[in-house]
């Protein structure tokens, strides 16, 4: 996301749009741009068996006020079932 | 020559009291700067001295009857309470007053009976433009009117809640917001906006009672026109600048410089079939437009020295397909 300056200076984010001026740092996802994120999931050592089954679920939300308990909404949900063999 | 002398020093009388005579006339028009400014709607019914006088100077109510498709759309929007907002909008210009111009050094503003107009434009320059069309009283009664309508929700006082509330709900940013104030931006290349006219594509004969004649906005299809409000980024023309929305200067200095060349208007009022109904990722079929994705997972089996674990890695690859970043903010 846009994260604003405080009065423009600094590196202390602003809160209010009556302090808000600048930028810190933007993070939002740029339109026409791909973004890449990358997760890697080790699960405790395998003990018996051959096979390892995981339902995954990957969602994107959108959370307009910076966290799930304020009006969040949930973009895209990816489910797959994995296996695998050992 | 005393003669001659004389008539000189009778002459540059004369003309000095002519020079005088222009000085005094020219601002009695009230307006120095651009021609039919006289014209617009404020300078035909002058400033509005209370609420009640803004918002019926921008009144659209005589617009529902024929246009009902367009007010049922628009309705929807929060352009139709671009001041209450969700509550959010009116409680934090309540935060910014209090954290911001009451509580800084050389705002002059001290007591809520202190605001004047610019202390409240850094907001309303997007949220209520109107507001500029209105004297210092009715700045002094909008800051009144959120005060008392988030004391009466905090004492339980529904009553007084409801009917703050509803003045609130009717500052936005309605028909003639739009179809007129902010029709054209250019105003000494294309001219003010006229009392009696609304602007749209086509010229000729309109059948509202006072708005009797339509002509072309040059901006109304244009990112441009959005953009009167959407941001740039900080507000630099303020004594004390703001920022909100920025949305327009990402659209201009990323979408636009990535090859973008969509206005806001095809996205927003066209392809999403939305009209007036204009919306964010609130409306399903904003959210569902927004990103692209890509969900790549690969199972394998990890090594340690002597333990074998199973794991997963997950490629998610996003692709922002609005107009601006996302979000904005
Ligand atoms: C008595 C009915 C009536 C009322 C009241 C009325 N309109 Fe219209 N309006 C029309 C008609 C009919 C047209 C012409 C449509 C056409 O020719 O394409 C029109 C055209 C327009 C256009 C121009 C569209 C274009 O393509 O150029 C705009 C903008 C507009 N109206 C806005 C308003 C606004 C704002 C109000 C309220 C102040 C209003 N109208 C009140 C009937 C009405
Ligand atoms: C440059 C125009 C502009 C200015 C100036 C501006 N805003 Fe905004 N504001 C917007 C727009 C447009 C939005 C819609 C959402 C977006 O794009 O961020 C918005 C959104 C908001 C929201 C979020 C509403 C919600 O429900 O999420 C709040 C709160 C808000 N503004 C308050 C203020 C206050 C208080 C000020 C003055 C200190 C202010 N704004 C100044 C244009 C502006
Ligand atoms: C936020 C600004 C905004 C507001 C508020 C707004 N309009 Fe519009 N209106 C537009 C724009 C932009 C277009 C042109 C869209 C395009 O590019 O085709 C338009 C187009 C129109 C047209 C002509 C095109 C058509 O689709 O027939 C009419 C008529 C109209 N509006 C009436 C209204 C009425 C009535 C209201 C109030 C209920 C209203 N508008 C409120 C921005 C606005
Ligand atoms: C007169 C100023 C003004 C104009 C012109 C204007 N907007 Fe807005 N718009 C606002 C404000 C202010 C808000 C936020 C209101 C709030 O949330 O309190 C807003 C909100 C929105 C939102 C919803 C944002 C959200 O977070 O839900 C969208 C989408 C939007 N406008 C699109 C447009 C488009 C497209 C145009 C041009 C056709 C346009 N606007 C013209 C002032 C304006
Ligand atoms: C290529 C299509 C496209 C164009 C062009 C476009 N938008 Fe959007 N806009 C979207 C989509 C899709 C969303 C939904 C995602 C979201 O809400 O973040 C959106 C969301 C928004 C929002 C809500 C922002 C938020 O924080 O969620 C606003 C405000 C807005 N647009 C205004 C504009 C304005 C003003 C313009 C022109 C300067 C514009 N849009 C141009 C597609 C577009």
């Amino acid at each position: 996301m846009p994260v604003p300056e405080k009065f423009g200076r600094d590196d202390i984010m602003g809160r209010g749009p009556y302090e808000k001026s600048g930028m810190v740092a933007d993070t939002a996802l740029h339109p026409l741009k791909t973004a890449k994120e990358h997760f890697e999931i080790t699960l405790d050592a395998a003990e018996d068996g051959d096979e390892r089954t995981l339902d995954l679920k990957v969602q994107l939300w959108y959370l307009p006020y910076g966290t799930m308990d304020s009006d969040p909404f949930l973009w895209k949900e990816y489910t797959e079932t994995v296996t695998i063999k050992l | 020559m005393l003669t001659k002398k004389r008539a000189h020093i009778f002459l540059s009388c004369v003309a000095s009291l002519f020079v005088f005579s222009l000085l005094f006339a020219l601002p009695t028009t009230g307006y120095t700067a651009g021609v039919g400014k006289d014209g617009t709607i404020a300078a035909q019914k002058g400033k509005a001295t209370t609420l009640d006088e803004l918002i019926a100077m921008y009144d659209s109510s005589s617009c529902y009857d024929c246009h009902g498709d367009k007010h049922e759309e628009w309705s929807q929007s929060v352009h139709a309470r671009s001041v209450y907002g969700t509550g959010r909008t009116a409680a934090t210009f309540r935060t910014a007053f209090l954290n911001g111009f009451m509580d800084w050094a050389y705002s002059g503003v001290e007591s809520p009976e202190d605001v004047e107009v610019e202390h409240l434009m850094g907001c309303a320059k997007c949220h209520l433009p109107q507001l500029a069309d209105a004297t210092d009283d009715v700045a002094k009664e909008l800051v009144a009117t959120v005060f008392d309508w988030m004391d009466a929700y905090m004492e339980d006082d529904m009553e007084t809640f409801e009917k703050h509330q509803e003045t609130l709900l009717q500052l936005n940013i309605n028909c003639l917001v739009c179809h007129n104030r902010m029709a054209i931006t250019h105003k000494w290349t294309d001219g003010y906006p006229q009392d009696g006219v609304v602007y749209g594509f086509n010229e000729g004969f309109h059948p509202d009672d006072h708005f009797t004649e339509m002509k072309p906005s040059p901006i109304l299809d244009e990112s441009i026109f959005c953009g009167q409000c959407h941001g740039l980024g900080p507000n630099l023309e303020l004594d004390n600048p703001t920022q909100c929305a920025t949305a327009y200067g990402s659209h201009l200095w990323s979408y636009v410089a990535n090859g973008g060349d969509k206005s806001c208007q095809q996205c927003h009022i066209h392809e999403s079939g939305l009209g007036h109904n204009m919306q964010s990722y609130r409306s399903q079929v904003m959210a569902d437009k927004a990103v692209d994705w890509k969900v790549k997972v690969r199972p394998m089996v990890w090594r340690d020295a002597r333990s074998v674990h199973p794991k997963v890695m997950i490629d998610v690859a996003l692709t922002n397909n609005a107009g601006h970043g996302i979000p904005d903010g």
